[in-house]
């Protein structure tokens, strides 16, 4: 009878056929908490879930960063530190044993202007709830927390998330929702990148999706 | 799933395929049925300069998960995963590196009887498949507590195993766990029985295996 295969070599035949989703093409953009019935009208219209309400989310997110053990400083710059968030939805029903998500996520490639969207490796781990504590334990150290509350809209493979990011003591962090429009796809699927530009396009002139350049952002803020 | 307890079967000057074929037959004559192979792994991941171990486990028995025990000398901590954990182990890797040479296996044939599953694992080490010893898992599947079941499992056992078998309860389940109340101490004898623990009888045997420094040969 067979002899089971090693579940690490079950798992890289998987990564080299190219079956597992781990690539986020992703817009993002922003409209004020006074236009947002507008944009979730439109989405109405445009989306899958037509007859039901658009699904509503309830999440608390924790980002963990895990350092690199190189102290030079130079080194450090060259080797950026790994950010792990920790997902739980909070919306009831919730008890002890609903699972909590890991989920990682790369550095952010912008590409050319050519590309639609933005590309970066993200995969989602579902695990048990002792996850906080291995990962504190494990030297990463917790960066921010928030609540994060919205709706989730589907157009095929697309997903659509409108959403207002709160802190812990239920404040708002700003007075506009989140727009983010996202396919989660094994890699080579770049095809999917043109689907969302043509979905976006539709979008405009409510809320404008773009690839978001985060080294720009922090400089900006800074 | 059921409740799983974990023995080491000592060889007795006979090499480890004599010992497992001659448990297959003893099975097969008390009417148990082959079903399948089976295959746990351990892998050790350390710090590149905390004495912080994560070993990462795999159970054929549950082909989707990861479980993974982060050891700090003080205290472990379980965590149960999807199989995409390993792609996570693969990031970390300039902090925690795999030492490929402990990496230890313990893969056989698994048997079928009533309400029994016997597993029979030759346990071997680091690439060069070092045979260790033979692990035998007993999984009585209709119960979830141990201490309801321990006095049947090891009757079976000793049915299977004469004199070989255990007869005291594995230390595994009778270890004081930190309780909320200081005044009751609590084991996991009269818990329930969950797929981790099978992990960690098994990382507790491993981690014996990988502290013989001589090992017998096959």
């Amino acid at each position: 009878m067979d002899q089971p295969a090693a579940a690490m070599d079950s798992l890289l035949q998987a990564l080299q056929v190219n079956i597992i989703p781990n690539q986020e093409y992703l817009l993002q953009g922003s409209v004020l908490d006074t236009a947002v019935q507008r944009v979730l009208h439109r989405l109405k219209g445009l989306c899958d879930n037509v007859e039901s309400a658009p699904e509503q989310f309830s999440d608390y997110e924790a980002c963990f960063s895990l350092g690199s053990p190189v102290t030079d400083q130079m080194q450090a710059q060259q080797q950026p530190p790994l950010f792990l968030r920790v997902i739980r939805k909070t919306s009831e029903p919730v008890d002890a044993g609903t699972p909590f998500q890991l989920r990682y996520i790369g550095n952010p490639e912008l590409g050319d202007a050519k590309r639609p969207t933005l590309v970066r490796a993200s995969f989602d781990i579902a695990c048990s709830p002792t996850i906080c504590d291995f990962l504190t334990e494990m030297g990463c150290q917790l960066k921010f927390e928030y609540t994060i509350r919205g709706y989730l809209f589907r157009k095929g493979r697309m997903k659509i998330s409108v959403s207002k990011i709160f802190k812990i003591n239920q404040e708002p962090i700003s007075q506009s929702y989140l727009v983010e429009l996202s396919v989660l796809a094994p890699s080579g699927h770049d095809s999917v990148a043109e689907d969302m530009r043509i979905f976006a396009e539709k979008l405009k002139p409510l809320v404008l999706l773009e690839k978001i350049d985060y080294k720009r952002l922090a400089q900006m803020g800074n | 799933m059921g409740v799983t307890i974990l023995t080491p079967y000592p060889l007795q000057n006979k090499s480890g395929a004599e010992a497992i074929e001659e448990l297959s037959k003893r099975l097969l004559a008390l009417g148990a049925t082959q079903a399948g192979q089976f295959l746990v792994d351990g892998d050790i991941f350390e710090h590149s300069f905390k004495k912080i171990k994560i070993h990462v486990m795999h159970n054929s028995e549950y082909p989707a998960s990861v479980f993974s025990i982060l050891d700090n000398g003080q205290k472990q901590i379980p965590l149960i995963t999807d199989l995409i954990f390993d792609l996570l182990m693969l990031k970390v890797n300039p902090i925690y590196s795999s030492k490929k040479m402990i990496k230890i296996e313990s893969k056989g044939p698994r048997f079928e009887l009533g309400d029994f599953l016997v597993k029979l694992g030759s346990v071997t080490m680091s690439q060069n498949q070092n045979f260790k010893g033979i692990l035998i898992e007993v999984d009585y599947r209709p119960c979830l507590v141990p201490a309801f079941c321990w006095d049947l499992i090891k009757e079976f056992l000793q049915g299977l195993l004469g004199q070989q078998a255990p007869t005291a309860i594995p230390g595994y389940f009778t270890n004081t766990l930190p309780s909320n109340n200081p005044n009751q101490h609590y084991h996991r004898f009269n818990d329930t029985y969950q797929p981790i623990d099978t992990v960690q009888q098994y990382l507790e045997h491993f981690n014996n295996y990988r502290k013989q420094s001589q090992a017998p040969t096959i």
